[in-house]
C-alpha cells in the first residue's frame, strides 16, 4: 500500500530534517572539532607562551626552583597538560615536570631552531596522543631557551566527543521538536485535505449535498442584521454569501462568484468569515458542488427530454417498413431501425459501432465503402436498386444514400434508407411473363392457323395414299410414318391453339369428381400396365364448379400424364380433393412418387416449351397449357418438390390446383 | 531539482564534512635519564643591582655584557640576584665578581666585603651624579610641599636603595622630617622591579607618596599614564652608580674590564646602542673616595653599614 499524503509529508519533513541535521552535524562537527582543536592548540600555544614569558625571570635568575614551581603549577592547573620542560640554547634540560626521570626521546622530536616561531607536533606515546609545543623563551629577541609543553590530544578528543554527543542530542531534540511542531501543524491540514477527499468521493458517488467547509457562528444575515428572509444566503449555514448568486446585500454586485467577489472583499462579512487557503478551498468546493447540483438537475431534465425524443424517434424509425441507417463520417453505424436489423438478421447492439466490413461480405463491403466515400466526398446522393441474399432468400432493395451536412466543410455522416421491392419485382416479372406468354400465344395462334390448313391437306393426302398402296409394302410403312408424324404436328397445333385460347370455351356446371373419374378411367388401365396405381382421396361431398369441363379435364390429363412420366414404372399417384375458403374454392392435389423436380427448375416449369423430359417425350407445352386453362378459370396452381402435404415422401412432386367454384 | 541531484548534493555535503587524521610521531617515554646541572668554569659574573625587573636588567645590560665578553675575551655572564640583600650577599659569597650598584649599596659592600670601586657612570642626564624624587598622585592635593608629607604613608624602593630611599630620607631629614613623622614607611615587596612597584603603588593610591630614583618614571612611561604622577620634590645629587669588583678578581681581568668600559664612546654608533640600552652615556674611572658624600649621609642619618 502506497503511503498517504500525511505519511509522505511527514516522511519528507523528517527526511529533510534528518538530512539537514546530518549535514549540519557533519559540517558543524567538522568545524566545531577543528575549532575546538584549534582552540585547544591555541590554548596550548597561549599557555606555553604565557609560561615562557613567566619563565624569563627565573631563567635569568637561574632560579630552578621557581622554574619548576611555575611549570608544576601550570601542569596542575591544566588537566590536559601532560608535561612541560625547559631547554637552554644548548639543549640542556633546565627543569621538567616528569616525576621519574626525563624521557630521552622527547628532547629531540620537536626541535626549535633559534628564536623562530613555535612548533607543534602530534606525538604518539603508545598510551595516548599528545600535542607537543616547542615555544621559544626570548628577551628582546635574545634566545634564552625552549619551553616544551605536552597537551593530551586524547583528552582534547574526549572534550570534542562530549561536545559532539551534546550536538547530536541537541540536533535530535531539534528534529524531534521540529517534527512534533510540524506534525501539529500538518494535522489540521491533513484533516482538511481528508475531508475534501471524502467530500469529493461523495460527489463522485453522486451525493452533491456535501458540506466540507466548517459552519460559522455568525454569517452575513447575523453580522449585517438584514432580516431579509427572501435572500438565498439568509440562514444558509453551509455556504458563504459571496459564493451564492442572487444575494440581496446592497453592496453585492449581481451575478455569479466571478463578478461579485471583488465587491465582497471589501465587505466586513468577508473579512470576518473568510479563512485560510484550505478553508477557502473547502468553501469553493462546497460552492462548486452546489453549482454542479443545479447544473446536473438541468442536465437530467434535458437528458430526460432527449431520451424521450430519442425513444420516440426510434419508435418512428422502427415503425417505418423501410430500413434506415445513420453512419458517421468514418462509416461507423451509429443508428439503425428495426427493418435494417431484420434485413441483416442481427440485433441492434451487434450493428451499432460496426463498419460495413463487419456486417457484409468483403465484396459488398468494399462496394458500399466506395459508395460511402464518394457520397461523403462529393455530397452527391446515391439511388440504386440492390439485390441481396438474406436469410429469407434473395431480396430486391431500393436504396437511397444521402450525406448529412453540417456547418463545417466535412459532412457529418450519411443516411441510408432502403425499401424492399421484392414483391414489386415479382409483380414486374409476372407482368413481363404474362406479356411474354400473351405474345407467344398470339404468335402461336397465328402460326397454328397458318400451319393447320397445310397439315390438314398433308394428313388428308397421306390417308388417301394409305388407301392406294399395298399395306404390306415399304411405301405403305413410309406413308404411315408421315401420317403419324402429321397427326403429332396437328396435336401440337391444337395445343398451341388451346394455349393461345383461340378456341372457344363451353362453360357449364359440372362435378369435379365426375370429371376426375372420367379422366382417371381413360388413363388408369394404361398406367397399371406400368405398375403405376392411382389412389383417390376425394372430398366427401360433390364439388361442383362452373367452367369449361373439357378444358378442366385436359388439365387433369396433363397433370396425371406428367405424374406418370415422372414415375416411369412402379409408383403411386395420389389424387385428393377438398373445399377451401368456405366452399368458394376447390382444391385438387396430385402427388406422385416420381423423380421430383429440382428446386431451380420449379420456377420455369410453367414456361412454354420448357421440359425436363427426354427427346420425343414432351413438347414443353403441357404445363403451359395447364397454367393457361387454370388462369382462364381464375384459379391458381402451385408445384412442390418434394410434396408439401405428405412428409413421408422424400421424393416426388405435388401439384395443387385451386379453382373457384364460380370462375366468373 | 530531482531526487538524484538532491541525493548527490547531500552526499557531497556529507563527504565535505569528513576530515583526515593528523600524522603522529611515535615517542617512547619509558627511556628516561636524570638531569644534572653543570656549572661552566672560569666565569666572571656580572650583576646589575635589581632595582628593576630582571627583564629590564637583562635588556639594559645584556648588550654591554656581550660587549665586554667580546672586548676582553673573558667569559663574562650576567646573573640576576632577586633583591638588594641577595646582591650584596652574593658579592660577599664571591658569586658576583663585577657589581653594578647604587652608591649606598656600594659603600655597604665595600665596608662589609672589601669590594672596591673601579668605574662609575655618567647618567643619561650627562651628569656624573644622580638624585631621588618624592612623588605623589596629581590629584592628591593634600601634598603640595615636602612638609605636607608628615603623617602620610610613604613607600620607598628598598632600605638599601640610594635614590629610592637613602637620598629622600636624607632630604626629609634636612627639612626636619624624620621617619617618626610618617604614618607608615613601606618598602616595595618581592624581588626585582622595585622602582616600578613604588610608582605603581602611588599610582594606585595605595600610598600617599613614594620615593624613586630620578629617571625611573621613564621606565614605566609606556605602562601607566605618568601624567597622573606629580614630583613633589627632588633630593640633592650624589655620585652615580658604580662598578665595583670583588677583591678576589685578578687585576689583569679587572684592568681589561675597566679599559673596555671606559672605552665606550657615545659618539660611536655601536657603543651608543649599548650605552642607550644601559641608560647612561659614559663610564669614567672611579675610586672609593668618590663616595664619601654617601658615607657622610648615612652617618648623618645614623645608619649602620654592617646591618
Amino acid at each position: 500500500m502506497k503511503p498517504g499524503f500525511r505519511e509522505k509529508l511527514l516522511m519528507g519533513f523528517f527526511g529533510l530534517l534528518l538530512v539537514q541535521g546530518l549535514v549540519i552535524f557533519l559540517w558543524f562537527s567538522h568545524a566545531m572539532k577543528a575549532s575546538v582543536l584549534d582552540e585547544i592548540k591555541n590554548r596550548g600555544v597561549s599557555t606555553g607562551t604565557s609560561l615562557a614569558v613567566g619563565l624569563v625571570e627565573p631563567m635569568l635568575a637561574m632560579d630552578y626552583l621557581r622554574m619548576k614551581v611555575l611549570m608544576d603549577e601550570t601542569t596542575r592547573l591544566g588537566n590536559d597538560i601532560f608535561y612541560t620542560f625547559v631547554l637552554d640554547p644548548d639543549q640542556n634540560i633546565l627543569a621538567h615536570t616528569f616525576n621519574s626521570g626525563f624521557p630521552v626521546e622527547l628532547k629531540r622530536v620537536n626541535p626549535l631552531n633559534g628564536a623562530g616561531p613555535s612548533s607543534l607536533k602530534l606525538l604518539d606515546t603508545g598510551r595516548q596522543m599528545v600535542y607537543d609545543y616547542a615555544i621559544p623563551i626570548t628577551v628582546n629577541n635574545d634566545f634564552l631557551g625552549t619551553l616544551r609543553l605536552g597537551l593530551s590530544q586524547t583528552r582534547a578528543e574526549k572534550v570534542v566527543n562530549q561536545v559532539l554527543v551534546s550536538t547530536i542530542i541537541i540536533i535530535l531534540l531539534a528534529i524531534f521538536l521540529a517534527g512534533l511542531v510540524g506534525t501539529l501543524l500538518v494535522n489540521p491540514l491533513i484533516r482538511s485535505v481528508k475531508k475534501l477527499h471524502d467530500s469529493s468521493e461523495q460527489a463522485l458517488k453522486g451525493n452533491l449535498d456535501v458540506h466540507t467547509a466548517p459552519t460559522l457562528d455568525r454569517n452575513c444575515w447575523d453580522i449585517m442584521a438584514c432580516n431579509r428572509e427572501e435572500c438565498p444566503a439568509y440562514k444558509n449555514y453551509h455556504h458563504r454569501c459571496w459564493y451564492l448568486a442572487g444575494t440581496l446585500c446592497p453592496t453585492c454586485v449581481e451575478g455569479e462568484y466571478a463578478k461579485k467577489i471583488q465587491s465582497c472583499q471589501h465587505c466586513r462579512v468577508y473579512r470576518k468569515c473568510s479563512g485560510d487557503e484550505i478553508q477557502s478551498l473547502a468553501e469553493s468546493f462546497d460552492a462548486m458542488t452546489l453549482s454542479l447540483r443545479g447544473n446536473l438537475s438541468d442536465l437530467k431534465a434535458a437528458e430526460k427530454i432527449l431520451n424521450e425524443q430519442k425513444a420516440r424517434l426510434q419508435t418512428i424509425l422502427d415503425a417505418i417498413p423501410d430500413f434506415i441507417s445513420l453512419q458517421d463520417q468514418d462509416g461507423r453505424y451509429v443508428s439503425v431501425n428495426k427493418a435494417f436489423c431484420q434485413i441483416l438478421g442481427k440485433p441492434r447492439n451487434e450493428i451499432i459501432g460496426r463498419f460495413n466490413q463487419d456486417l457484409f461480405p468483403p465484396d459488398a463491403a468494399a462496394l458500399y465503402n466506395e459508395e460511402d466515400r464518394r457520397i461523403l466526398s462529393t455530397g452527391t446522393p446515391l439511388e440504386k436498386e440492390n439485390q441481396i441474399k438474406g436469410p429469407n432468400g434473395i431480396k430486391w432493395l431500393h436504396v437511397v444514400k444521402i450525406s448529412v451536412s453540417q456547418k463545417t466543410d466535412r459532412p457529418k455522416g450519411l443516411v441510408c434508407s432502403g425499401r424492399d421491392i421484392s414483391m414489386l419485382k415479382a409483380v414486374q416479372d409476372q407482368l413481363t411473363h404474362a406479356q411474354k406468354m400473351e405474345s407467344v400465344g398470339s404468335l402461336a395462334a397465328g402460326v397454328a392457323h397458318e400451319i393447320n390448313t397445310p397439315l390438314g391437306i398433308i394428313l388428308g393426302y397421306g390417308q388417301l395414299l394409305l388407301e392406294d398402296v399395298n399395306s404390306e409394302g415399304q411405301v405403305y410403312k413410309d406413308v404411315e410414318v408421315i401420317v403419324k408424324q402429321t397427326k403429332i404436328c396437328s396435336k401440337i397445333v391444337k395445343d398451341l391453339l388451346s394455349f393461345s385460347r383461340s378456341n372457344k370455351s363451353v362453360v357449364t356446371d359440372f362435378d369435379v369428381h365426375g370429371a376426375l373419374e372420367e379422366v382417371i378411367a381413360v388413363v388408369e388401365h394404361t398406367f397399371s400396365l406400368n405398375h403405376v396405381s392411382i389412389h383417390r382421396g376425394f372430398h366427401g361431398a360433390p364439388l361442383s364448379m362452373k367452367g369449361d369441363k373439357e378444358k378442366i379435364k385436359q388439365v387433369f390429363i396433363n397433370l396425371l400424364n406428367n405424374a406418370f412420366d415422372a414415375i416411369d414404372t412402379h409408383g403411386k399417384i395420389y389424387v385428393t380433393t377438398g373445399s377451401v375458403k368456405s366452399g368458394r374454392e376447390i382444391r385438387i392435389s396430385f402427388i406422385d412418387t416420381g423423380c421430383g423436380i429440382k428446386k431451380d427448375n420449379l420456377v420455369k416449369i410453367f414456361e412454354p416449351f420448357y421440359t425436363t423430359k427426354g427427346p420425343d417425350k414432351g413438347t414443353g407445352l403441357g404445363l403451359s397449357v395447364t397454367f393457361g386453362i387454370i388462369k382462364e378459370h381464375r384459379g391458381r396452381i402451385k408445384a412442390y418438390s418434394p410434396p408439401k402435404t405428405d412428409k413421408t415422401l422424400a421424393r416426388g412432386t405435388q401439384f395443387v390446383v385451386f379453382l373457384p367454384t364460380d370462375s366468373n | 531539482m530531482d531526487l538524484r541531484t538532491f541525493f548527490l548534493l547531500c552526499m557531497a555535503l556529507i563527504l565535505a564534512g569528513c576530515d583526515d587524521n593528523e600524522h603522529a610521531i611515535s615517542v617512547d617515554l619509558s627511556r628516561t635519564e636524570q638531569v644534572i646541572f653543570r656549572e661552566t668554569p672560569d666565569v666572571i659574573t656580572y650583576a646589575y643591582l635589581p632595582q628593576y625587573s630582571h627583564r629590564v636588567s637583562y635588556t639594559r645590560h645584556q648588550a654591554l655584557v656581550r660587549y665586554l665578553r667580546k672586548e676582553t675575551g673573558l667569559n663574562i655572564r650576567q646573573i640576576f640576584p632577586d633583591n638588594f640583600d641577595q646582591h650584596m650577599k652574593m658579592v660577599g659569597d664571591n658569586k658576583i665578581h663585577i657589581s653594578f650598584s647604587n652608591p649606598f649599596i656600594y659603600v655597604k659592600i665595600a665596608r662589609r666585603y672589601g669590594a672596591h670601586a673601579f668605574a662609575r657612570i655618567v647618567e643619561a642626564t650627562k651628569k656624573e651624579t644622580f638624585r631621588g624624587q618624592v612623588i605623589t598622585r596629581t590629584d592628591n592635593t593634600a601634598i603640595q610641599t615636602l612638609g605636607d608629607c608628615r603623617g602620610k604613608t610613604w613607600i620607598a624602593v628598598d632600605p638599601t636603595s640610594a635614590g629610592g630611599y637613602l637620598f629622600p630620607l636624607g632630604h626629609f631629614f634636612s627639612h626636619g622630617i624624620t621617619k617618626a613623622d610618617f604614618k607608615e614607611i613601606a618598602f616595595a615587596p618581592g624581588p626585582g622591579g622595585k622602582q616600578e612597584k613604588v610608582i605603581l603603588s602611588v599610582f594606585a593610591g595605595k600610598y600617599d607618596l613614594g620615593t624613586i630614583r630620578e629617571g625611573a618614571l621613564d621606565v614605566v612611561a609606556g605602562k601607566i599614564d605618568v601624567a597622573k604622577i606629580r614630583i613633589v620634590s627632588r633630593t640633592p645629587t650624589y655620585p652615580g652608580w658604580v662598578y665595583a669588583a670583588v677583591k678576589t678578581l685578578d687585576n689583569k681581568s679587572l684592568d681589561k674590564i675597566r679599559t673596555a668600559l671606559v672605552k665606550l664612546d657615545f659618539n660611536q654608533k655601536d657603543h651608543r646602542e649599548i650605552l642607550e640600552a644601559a641608560n647612561f652615556v659614559n663610564v669614567i674611572p672611579a675610586m672609593d673616595a668618590d663616595f664619601d658624600s654617601v658615607r657622610q649621609l648615612t652617618g648623618r642619618l645614623g645608619m649602620e653599614m654592617d646591618q
